[in-house]
């Protein structure tokens, strides 16, 4: 047992953090709560961090201890703390400040619970963790459209979860266990295992807003605050898409041709977001769309697992340089304005931003030397190696459109003139957001060596 | 200090961005400054390019630098040089120098002009230097962000669209090239990304090499461009400042030429030979395409642009020849299809600088619009004269040697498909002396009052590349023995 915790101490860091964190807004001292955010989720990276290679399991293995769990909690928590430092510039001194960042904090709990899951119960548990944590956070303004988005997220993930579940008590009736691992017996009815990997993919696909699950996304983050919509774009969907990978590397793709499904789901989330953002005039809606082509992308990697050595580092880079250009891209949405008029003459008002904002979307679409293109270069290595190599050329195409998507931000920075002159006030803390994901963006790209190696 | 052990390659690689740094940090208030700063720094890089001549390499990639990068995948930071990227290097640096020099004049945010060109400069010159594919690949890409943005910001009328348009079309080529590279990483064994492996025993074999040879066909013909992959070359040099055409011309179209060779022709031979048919089709297509419809121009940047189109068509005949036979004459062709890129960058670059320097003059690039203007600018037009004579291929300058014995190494394999590809040269002779005529000759309108002749900043930049021209028309074997000792050695 003493083991078992200690296996589990990044995680274990994080929910003694949200819990004080809690307390403290309880206590009104919102500051507090911050600080205690930062304290505590710091020391989880750096447990995490310490932890790197460890392969073990926990509590009868059900929970897994392994570079996919240890490398979400060494993502998730520092993103966790920068996305907390945005919420407390975009809200700073509204009522219900500190719920916020507990709310944070727990949501990133879900999500670590998720990736580590060997376990359906921990599955269900960390998805349930994170939706209604990420549900009361996207209503937290309590308006008409944060409310409006909040109702679609919550019901969208109570009948996704649910048909989830149904489907899942199909698995556990026929192995007789609710270990995941167990379904590796190729003796299984197909059938059954098919019916439960479809309703998990579900309940996995409306976490990590995948093609068809994704209708809440851009709603949900349009009206949620920017700091809240980043959150949603990247703590909820790194779990569940690492998950997603946890529970394939134990389905004998001679049952079910669980490769396939993904591809296909990779293919349509793809090229639905990158198609969709051509048409959006505001930036939130636009970066609602492009995580949905995203989470396609990720897919690439999911699909190499125990197929491609390059399957779990592809994730791993992937997930890494997702959180820093996708938050660095909505910090600067949010000193800037949501509306794609806001970014006219940027680069003339504030050359850094521009120039910042022109390196996130650069690394969104792949280009070297940044984190994305090092993640995007690993995980099409990931897919040809699993012989997926018309999926690797249908997503070069969509990162081609993709390029098109974020040109549309960067034109009019550099090359179109602010009808009238404003200049918007923003908090110091999104600075210090978009600058260190701003040099992360860039050291992590050239060394990528430091993720590799999780086998 | 050990002459030997300074790491020349490195160093004439960051070169630019070193300069394009002080830039940043100084921030210049006088443009003069600035350009002092970016003009001393590319005549270092020339410098150190000279040096690398001076010092010497093998006909195989020499002077090698390599420092452990990834190597849990096999990426490594690798340099090296041979006598095809050499000329190529010189080339690179050359061009920059003379484009940053004519481009003085541009007043317009000139900090970040400079910076661009600078961390162009770098990114090419990394291209022909590398020896790693990954490595490869991070220079090839920077050179699309860095142009598209030169383009959107300095060019002309319909720069926005032109920009786009470039940017989009050649991700597309990258991007294929970006799966050809990892099926050569996969396919090797043990994997590697290490470029002298993969030349010195190509393994990929089959279907997979087949799908390889084609993607990095469809990347590098992008790039080149080839007919039916040229429609956003038009667009982007007519409207691109006239240094940032000369570069793209000179320098970035040759990040295509160079790439034929050293993939398809090096990485997968097998597959290009058994495709050579197909290519020497589109290289035939290609190059009569572009003298047709550059025949048909009135505009006459965009009729340069189009002999460029034109001339990579002879260009990638003479590669394609080299991938169907093993017999000098497949050598022959090679050399010439080497020298031909070094051909083309000083003579369509020179003209870029020309037509910019008429349009300067003018303002228009409408030949029917101008007239009889050898009167008031005599330098300007005989020299345009000399470089549109030897782009058209007249004997003693520099396109003369290197089509020639493209058109010598193809006789011997394919004699009908060079009868074809000949009949450019009637055309693009046809289509210069009619520029010639309608713009330098003929009479002066009354009311013209121009400005004067070619400055001293534009003959700074202007001459050294009108003497290339004539050097390496007269004296071809300055370049021809350090490409003939790199083919030769290929072994084919």
């Amino acid at each position: 047992m003493a083991t078992d915790l200690l296996n589990i101490l990044p995680q274990l860091i994080v929910l003694v953090t949200a819990v004080t964190v809690l307390c403290l807004e309880m206590a009104r001292r919102p500051l507090a709560g911050l600080w205690c955010l930062v304290i505590g989720m710091s020391a989880a990276t750096g447990v995490a961090v310490d932890m790197l290679g460890t392969e073990t399991t926990a509590f009868s293995t059900t929970f897994r201890v392994d570079a996919l769990s240890l490398w979400a909690a060494a993502i998730l928590s520092p993103a966790t703390i920068l996305f907390a430092l945005l919420a407390r510039a975009e809200l700073k001194d509204q009522v219900r400040e500190g719920t916020i960042y507990s709310l944070m904090v727990f949501a990133a709990l879900g999500a670590m619970i998720l990736a580590g899951s060997g376990d359906v119960m921990f599955l269900v548990l960390g998805i349930l963790i994170g939706t209604l944590a990420g549900m009361a956070m996207a209503a937290h303004p309590r308006n008409d459209p944060s409310s409006e988005g909040a109702m679609k997220y919550f019901i969208y993930g109570s009948v996704a979860g649910a048909i989830m579940l149904f489907g899942l008590t199909y698995w556990v009736g026929l192995t007789g266990t609710t270990l995941i691992s167990a379904l590796i017996n190729p003796d299984l009815s197909p059938v059954i295992v098919m019916f439960g990997f479809i309703t998990l993919l579900a309940g996995i696909g409306y976490t990590a807003s995948l093609f068809p699950f994704h209708f809440w996304i851009p709603d949900t983050f349009e009206g949620a605050p920017v700091s809240v919509a980043a959150y949603l774009s990247v703590v909820p969907k790194i779990g569940a898409l690492f998950v997603l990978a946890q529970v394939v590397r134990e389905i004998p793709v001679s049952v079910v041709d669980w490769p396939l499904i993904l591809a296909v789901l990779a293919v349509l989330s793809m090229t639905f977001g990158n198609v969709v953002a051509l048409w959006q005039d505001n930036v939130i809606r636009l970066l609602a769309y492009s995580t949905i082509a995203q989470s396609g992308y990720f897919l690439l990697g999911v699909i190499g697992m125990g197929q491609s050595g390059l399957a779990i580092d592809s994730l791993v880079v992937f997930g890494v340089a997702y959180a820093l250009m996708n938050t660095g891209a909505f910090a600067i949405t949010l000193a800037e304005g949501t509306r794609l008029d806001d970014f006219k003459g940027v680069g003339r008002r504030r050359p850094w931003h521009a120039v910042g904002m022109t390196i996130f979307l650069l690394s969104l679409v792949g280009m070297p030397p940044l984190a994305g293109f090092v993640g995007k270069f690993l995980l099409f290595g990931s897919a040809i190696e699993s012989g997926y190599t018309w999926l690797a050329v249908i997503a070069i195409l969509n990162s081609a459109i993709s390029l098109a998507v974020y040109m549309r931000i960067v034109v009019p920075m550099f090359f179109q003139e602010a009808e009238e002159e404003q200049t918007k006030l923003y908090a110091p803390g999104t600075s210090f957001v978009w600058i260190s994901t701003f040099i992360l963006t860039i050291v992590a790209g050239i060394g990528v060596q430091w993720f590799l190696g999780g086998g | 200090m050990d002459f030997s052990s300074i790491p020349l390659l490195t160093i004439t690689t960051f070169l630019p961005v070193v300069g394009a740094l002080v830039v940043m940090v100084l921030r210049p208030k006088k443009t003069e400054t600035a350009y002092a700063i970016g003009i001393a720094t590319t005549a270092l890089t020339l410098l150190s390019a000279i040096l690398i001549w001076i010092r010497g390499f093998g006909p195989g990639l020499s002077l090698i630098e390599e420092f452990s990068w990834i190597p849990s995948i096999g990426i490594a930071y690798r340099l090296g040089i041979d006598g095809i990227s050499f000329p190529l290097v010189l080339l690179t640096a050359l061009l920059f120098l003379t484009a940053l020099i004519f481009s003085a004049k541009i007043k317009e945010k000139a900090n970040i002009f400079i910076q661009l060109v600078l961390m162009l400069e770098t990114a090419s010159l990394g291209v022909f230097l590398s020896l790693d594919l990954f490595l490869f690949y991070v220079f090839f890409e920077i050179t699309l962000v860095g142009m598209y943005f030169v383009i959107a910001k300095w060019g002309h009328e319909h720069r926005k669209k032109a920009a786009l348009t470039f940017f989009i079309y050649t991700l597309v080529g990258s991007l294929f090239l970006l799966l050809a590279f990892l099926a050569l990483y996969l396919f090797s064994d043990p994997n590697t990304f290490d470029m002298r492996e993969l030349i010195a025993n190509p393994q990929i074999t089959g279907l997979a090499a087949t799908l390889t040879f084609w993607g990095l066909f469809i990347a590098f013909a992008i790039k080149t461009p080839l007919f039916p992959f040229h429609t956003w070359l038009p667009l982007a040099h007519t409207e691109a400042p006239a240094a940032g055409s000369a570069i793209l011309a000179g320098v970035l179209l040759k990040l295509g030429t160079y790439g034929f060779i050293r993939f398809p022709l090096q990485m997968t031979p097998d597959a290009f030979r058994e495709f050579s048919p197909y290519v020497i089709v589109i290289a035939v297509f290609t190059a009569l395409y572009g003298a047709f419809v550059g025949l048909a121009q009135t505009d006459i940047k965009r009729m340069v642009a189009y002999t460029s189109v034109n001339h990579m068509g002879y260009l990638v005949f003479g590669i394609a020849i080299a991938a169907v036979t093993t017999t000098t004459s497949g050598m022959i062709a090679l050399d010439g299809a080497v020298l031909q890129m070094i051909s083309h960058g000083v003579v369509t670059g020179v003209l870029f600088l020309l037509v910019g320097a008429l349009q300067d003059r003018t303002g228009t690039r409408e030949m029917s619009e101008m007239s009889g203007l050898l009167k008031v600018y005599p330098i300007l037009g005989w020299l345009f004269i000399v470089a549109a004579f030897a782009s058209l291929g007249l004997p003693g300058l520099a396109h003369f040697p290197a089509e020639f014995q493209i058109f010598l190494g193809g006789f011997d394999v394919y004699p009908v498909a060079v009868g074809i590809i000949i009949i450019g040269l009637p055309l693009t002779t046809a289509l210069y002396l009619r520029a010639i005529q309608k713009v330098f000759l003929g009479t002066l309108p009354k009311e013209f009052s121009g400005v004067s002749d070619l400055n001293r900043r534009e003959l700074w930049a202007i001459v050294p590349l009108i003497a290339g021209t004539v050097i390496i028309g007269i004296y071809p074997n300055s370049l021809l023995s350090l490409i003939h000792a790199t083919t030769n050695f290929f072994g084919l």
